[in-house]
């Protein structure tokens, strides 16, 4: 029988369809090859390729925008937002509408030519941390920007492009995005009727029934959502309770490395390569605002949540809103269990 | 500088790039990489599929024979199951319940390789004229709450046969995606005693920057808060809250507008990838019949959505919705 589930956190529904299950290693090796790789610009060597260097990790005696980096931000080649204007708001009509301000940046991730953040080690990968809070705590700065999404696509399928250099992107938005203030409104709504966070609540019943769980390591546990989109889904969530990825302290940025490597080659091994979509979600700029905010640092907790692309997207998924999701996230945590990195 | 839109529906924002428009040849196009094989919805291979629901077939011709001209199956690979109780129950904090409803597949047309764009009127009518036989059957059933009738089209649209056919879920719940379009044109109601999307259409029909296609009944339009490029929406321009309910003499202006929506999108594109989905009132429950009003709404599959489109729900566009009219209506 199929079942239906509900994210405790927004409410989404999902169908189980176990009627049209396949095991789980019969979702690997499908990974379809998109056109041909393009000439990398993210190389060491080639940095006037991409506009100016925003941030870098670099040892003191080497030029900005030359080579010796370890790490580089420069802003998107094509950016959706941009950091000049004004916002505009305005009405035409029934619509309104404002001018894109905002930031897009890259974080390109290493200065070698790895397609995978998986195969990046530990240290460099908390080394990407650091750079992402690093610029978050930069970008809050700008009174007129409210929320950073910081993401990564991995692979043609997954929107990575036809450049296969490591890399992730964020995007700071003058609105608060409505995925986000559906998690915050769900986790508020828990906290107002239980005072407890709702994702400490979670966090509890996994590690206690331990079916989706997949690693838990120093600080972090991964474990494949109760009510999960698609298979293999991924959530990474700090064990101690904080609504602030920036607040992380930097003797765990090493700790969470550890963990998305992990959790990274695990999706690499035991599903060939497949293509993937993660996203960091944490507490929005808290803005003076009337009423608002109040229990913020009580009831939301940030977290990664990483998205193999192995199934589609279909018309009924657009027009509902719903998820058709083919495999169990218990029988997905048990195979990712049983990968061996 | 682009632009961000808020829709004033849903009330999300989308990001127009009308700085770099994307032009038609500027998306990288995916071949449909079919795998081939035996054709279950083909002519004579009619025991392949599970028993036949309804269609429209030939005088003298028995069910589950050929000689049909439509054919409604249940799904092989039903993703919800029609028989047993919703028998909602509690996980700790997680809350679940059977999956209940139905899953049918409407096999449009004998022909392999006919797309709506192919077909003659008349066939494309039939089609219509079915999806509302079968959604008001459904809803006989006092346990559906919703139906959804959308159409994958070529692999990329998440299409794993090749022979054109739409589905047809009934649902035990009203799902995200409608409930917040419902919600929305309730509020707006409340405050303007208007439809929200009658309003929609008045203000398209002044402005005309956005029209692509009109006929008696119906108007076809890329919406100003499209979330694809391209996005097509196809609206009746009478108030009417229920797709199935629709006066069956609408029904050929609704099959030209469909045909014409698909040939027009395949002039700009060479056999692209679609969905399209229909957007109606809940059935079974108390709705607010003033303030819904039924549409389609068809995208052709030209981008990919990535880790930004999930983080955030927030669409990027970079196409504006002006200027896909204008291609489209060339």
């Amino acid at each position: 029988m199929p079942e239906l589930r509900k994210d405790p956190i927004i409410g989404r529904w999902v169908i189980i369809a176990t009627e049209r299950a396949k095991r789980p290693d019969q979702f690997g090796g499908q990974a379809e090859e998109g056109p041909a790789e393009k000439p990398c610009p993210f190389c060491e060597g080639k940095e006037s390729e991409t506009p100016k260097e925003i941030y870098s990790i670099r040892p003191k005696n080497t030029p900005k925008n030359g080579p010796g980096w370890e790490l580089r931000v420069v802003s998107s080649v094509a950016p959706l937002l941009m950091v000049e204007g004004d916002l505009d708001r305005q009405g035409q009509g029934l619509y309104d509408l404002m001018n894109g301000v905002g930031a897009h940046e890259v974080v390109i991730e290493t200065n070698q030519h790895i397609g995978n953040m998986a195969d990046l080690s530990d240290e460099q990968i908390s080394k990407v941390i650091t750079c992402y809070i690093d610029r978050i705590v930069d970008l809050e700065k700008d009174q007129r920007l409210k929320y950073v999404l910081v993401f990564k696509n991995h692979g043609w399928i997954a929107g990575g492009g036809r450049i296969k250099h490591s890399r992730s992107q964020l995007i700071a938005t003058p609105v608060n995005p409505k995925r986000v203030k559906e998690e915050l409104a769900g986790a508020h709504q828990y906290f107002q009727y239980h005072e407890r966070c709702i994702f400490c609540d979670l966090i509890k019943q996994e590690l206690e029934s331990k079916d989706r769980l997949i690693l838990e390591i120093d600080g972090f546990l991964a474990i494949t959502p109760f009510a999960t989109r698609f298979p293999f889904e991924v959530w990474i969530l700090p064990k101690k309770h904080s609504c602030d990825f920036t607040a992380l302290d930097p003797s765990m940025r090493l700790d969470l490395g550890r963990v998305i490597k992990k959790v990274l080659m695990k999706l690499k091994k035991g599903l060939n390569d497949p293509p993937y979509n993660y996203i960091l979600h944490t507490a929005p700029f808290r803005r003076a605002k009337e009423g608002y905010w109040k229990t913020i640092d009580q009831d939301y907790h940030w977290h990664i949540e990483i998205m193999p692309r192995l199934t589609r997207v279909a018309g009924f998924e657009w027009g509902t809103g719903f998820y058709i999701c083919p495999l169990t996230p218990e029988a997905a945590a048990k195979f990712l269990r049983e990968v061996e990195v | 500088m682009s632009e961000l839109r808020r829709d004033p529906v849903g009330g999300r924002w989308v990001i127009v790039d009308t700085d770099h428009p994307s032009k038609p040849e500027d998306f990288e196009h995916e071949p449909h990489g079919w795998r081939g094989g035996v054709c279950p919805f083909c002519y004579g291979n009619e025991s392949l599929t599970p028993t036949e629901i309804d269609s429209f077939r030939d005088p003298n011709t028995a069910p589950n024979t050929s000689g049909w001209q439509v054919r409604v199956v249940p799904n092989k690979f039903p993703a919800l199951q029609i028989e047993g109780d919703l028998d909602r129950r509690g996980i700790g904090i997680y809350d679940m319940s059977n999956g209940i409803g139905a899953h049918e597949i409407l096999v449009e047309t004998p022909y392999h390789h006919k797309d709506l764009s192919d077909l003659l009127n008349e066939e494309v009518e039939k089609i219509l004229t079915m999806c509302c036989r079968r959604s008001a059957d459904l809803v006989k059933d006092k346990r559906f709450k919703y139906i959804m009738i959308f159409k994958n089209f070529g692999p990329a649209a998440g299409a794993s046969l090749e022979h054109p056919h739409t589905q047809i879920i009934a649902l035990p719940l009203i799902p995200k995606n409608p409930m917040e379009e419902i919600k929305g044109a309730q509020n707006y109601f409340e405050y303007r005693e208007r439809c929200v999307f009658c309003d929609i259409i008045r203000q398209e029909l002044q402005e005309k920057k956005r029209i692509i296609f009109e006929n008696k009944h119906f108007l076809s339009f890329c919406p100003s808060v499209s979330r694809f490029p391209f996005e097509i929406w196809i609206m009746p321009k009478k108030h009417q809250s229920y797709f199935y309910n629709m006066p069956p003499d609408e029904i050929p202006g609704l099959a030209v507008i469909l045909k014409d929506t698909v040939t027009r999108v395949k002039k700009v594109f060479a056999n692209p990838a679609y969905n399209f989905m229909v957007h109606s009132s809940p059935a079974n429950t108390d709705t607010v019949l003033e303030s819904y009003h039924w549409h389609i709404e068809f995208m052709p599959k030209l981008t990919r959505v990535a880790g930004f489109e999930w983080g955030t729900g927030f669409y990027i566009v970079p196409t504006p919705p002006e200027l896909a009219a204008t291609y489209l209506r060339a």
